[in-house]
């Protein structure tokens, strides 16, 4: 059922542009906090670690993943959390009309 | 890593063509339409497990999209033997032989031409310029083959400290100077090279050129002390009443530097601007913040408002009524914070008898409240604490203790805070909504001293390098500083930058 309501939801996002949007949003908002870059930095560890020549991105997103999830900063999330419910809030609204 | 791919996309490609990848990245991943968008919407499901999963991938030789987390597209690619699909996130082309991405100057060429269109037409984007990574020119790459020597950057890098030479009685000067060259938004306008002169073949008598010259010479990672002899020059010049060597104020020079910087950036000809509301200089665009006077008649209510351009927010400190009542006896309180200081600049004040003001509404003289609240905030707020008393003849430096915090909210003293009914509602602001940008908050990056009297003195100042680390500067000689050192310093200007910053 949850799954189900995500799909909804998704689709909604990506149909009305809403998706690219928050997507473009986000990123700015990442790079503003410097989390790109601490993660740029993080990367290159990892490839000095693993050596150049073997390295694969499999490995980096192995390693990258959890700490790049930790390090986004609340605010950040919050705001994301608002947007979203704005929009799914102005959807209900729209289909509430149609009626 | 190569950007020749690897030889199962080249057989790909010698078969092929680039055509696959082309369709595949229109339709899925860089999305102009809203038809594309709704039929992305639509299909991008895993085909084995009809998910909507990250990396998700697209196979380059079938109709199949599946997902990497559940190894779907793994499978399909080892019983297909379609050794090559495309990450749908991101259009990156992964190899199942090779068992990694593979980079191929073909087809980024081809995602390249798609990003550079404008197909991002989001209506009602949320973001007007979004970021893209810095690509060098021609002249560029020469210029850093040329230059082989690299500096890197770091937390602990004190480029941009310098220590400047005290030109007899020019610590007034060198402070705003320190102040202005540690300012993140104008340093990164110059050194971005954003001037363009306004006074072409009189670039030395342009003050923004000069300022330009000085981030250079801050920024060069030379260790010896400037001498801003240029400059000091420049400055009399345009600000006559600064002239000579005797000590001025920092604040007076501070309001006289941005005047005259804000005049060069519009030429000594052409369009004067005299309307500050409808100047785009650097200055106006940092310094500018909107001063909202309102003005109440006692007798029907009226509301008349005006908004005012200010640079720098003066805060008196002597004794006067206090901050938490609405009275207009005078009273012996004296501030001890900044924020006491702005709740008095701020309280609604009751203009008396004697100040009778014409309402626009009910034509009659009437008395009246008169409360300052801020409009609009600048990027960079300027406060300045009014230590020294010229009243009528009687000069005297006060120099009570100050205290200012390194994180101040201006969310209290703003006008979309003051009620309807003439004031605050109450000066203890409740739990305020957190609106989605928190445009309100700034952080401390200088602080100019006065150490001595009003007749004998000196100036010294903190600034703030990178988000942490505190130095003095006193004239040529820099030192560190810690937080506590800088906040218990006395004050006298207070410099804060806003804290997220929203690009127009």
């Amino acid at each position: 059922k949850d799954a189900q309501m995500r799909a909804t939801i998704n689709q909604k996002l990506v149909e009305t542009g809403e998706r690219d949007r928050l997507k473009e949003l986000l990123r700015t908002r990442l790079i503003e906090s410097g989390w790109r870059d601490q993660l740029k930095s993080f990367c290159k560890d990892v490839v000095q670690q693993k050596g150049l020549a073997h390295v694969t991105v499999d490995d980096l997103v192995a390693e990258i993943t959890p700490r790049g999830r930790a390090l986004v900063p609340d605010k950040v999330k919050e705001e994301l959390l608002q947007r979203i419910k704005m929009f799914l809030s102005q959807q209900a609204n729209a289909t509430s009309d149609i009626k | 890593m190569s950007v020749h791919g690897c030889q199962h996309l080249s057989a790909f490609k010698a078969a092929k063509g680039t055509d696959p990848f082309r369709i595949i990245y229109s339709y899925f991943i860089a999305c102009p339409s809203a038809d594309a968008r709704r039929i992305k919407a639509k299909s991008c499901v895993c085909h084995t497990c009809r998910q909507t999963t990250l990396r998700l991938h697209a196979c380059m030789s079938c109709i199949y999209f599946g997902c990497y987390g559940a190894k779907h597209i793994h499978d399909h690619a080892k019983s297909k033997k379609h050794n090559l699909a495309i990450d749908l996130t991101y259009g990156t082309v992964i190899c199942f032989v090779c068992e990694d991405y593979v980079y191929d100057k073909d087809l980024e060429d081809i995602a390249r031409s798609f990003s550079q269109k404008p197909t991002l037409n989001l209506v009602g984007a949320y973001i007007k310029e979004p970021f893209s990574t810095w690509e060098p020119s021609e002249d560029e790459i020469q210029l850093l083959k040329k230059n082989p020597k690299r500096r890197k950057v770091n937390s602990n890098s004190t480029v941009g400290l310098r220590g400047l030479i005290n030109l007899g009685n020019t610590c007034f000067m060198n402070c705003i100077v320190q102040a202005l060259t540690h300012t993140p938004i104008l340093r990164d306008f110059f050194l971005a090279d954003r001037h363009t002169c306004q006074m072409p073949g009189e670039s030395k008598q342009c003050l923004v050129c000069e300022m330009a010259r000085l981030f250079q010479e801050f920024y060069s990672g030379a260790c010896t002390p400037h001498i801003p002899y240029r400059l000091l020059h420049l400055v009399w010049t345009n600000a006559r009443h600064l002239a000579g060597y005797e000590q001025q104020d920092a604040h007076e020079f501070l309001i006289a530097a941005l005047d005259v910087l804000h005049r060069h950036c519009k030429g000594t000809n052409g369009m004067s601007c005299s309307n500050p509301h409808l100047c785009n200089c650097i200055i106006d665009q940092i310094f500018t913040g909107g001063l909202q006077s309102d003005v109440t008649c006692k007798q029907c209510n009226n509301v008349s408002t005006t908004i005012d351009p200010i640079w720098d927010i003066s805060l008196d400190l002597g004794p006067g009524p206090p901050a938490f009542r609405f009275t207009n006896s005078p009273g012996n309180y004296e501030p001890t914070s900044l924020l006491e200081c702005l709740k008095r600049f701020t309280r609604p004040e009751h203009l008396g008898s004697s100040a009778k003001i014409k309402c626009g509404k009910c034509h009659s003289y009437q008395e009246s409240t008169k409360q300052l609240t801020m409009k609009k905030l600048p990027v960079v707020a300027c406060f300045h604490l009014k230590r020294f008393e010229h009243s009528t003849g009687y000069h005297k430096k006060i120099s009570t203790y100050v205290s200012f915090p390194e994180e101040l909210d201006m969310t209290p003293f703003m006008s979309s805070s003051r009620n309807d009914n003439n004031g605050f509602s109450n000066q203890i602001i409740l739990d305020i909504p957190t609106s989605l940008s928190c445009d309100n908050k700034y952080s401390l990056f200088a602080v100019v001293n006065h150490i001595g009297t009003i007749e004998v003195g000196h100036y010294t100042c903190y600034i703030r390098l990178h988000k942490d680390q505190w130095f003095k500067c006193d004239d040529h000689l820099i030192t560190k500083a810690t937080v506590t050192d800088v906040l218990n310093s006395e004050g006298y200007l207070l410099f804060y930058h806003k804290q997220i910053l929203e690009y127009e």
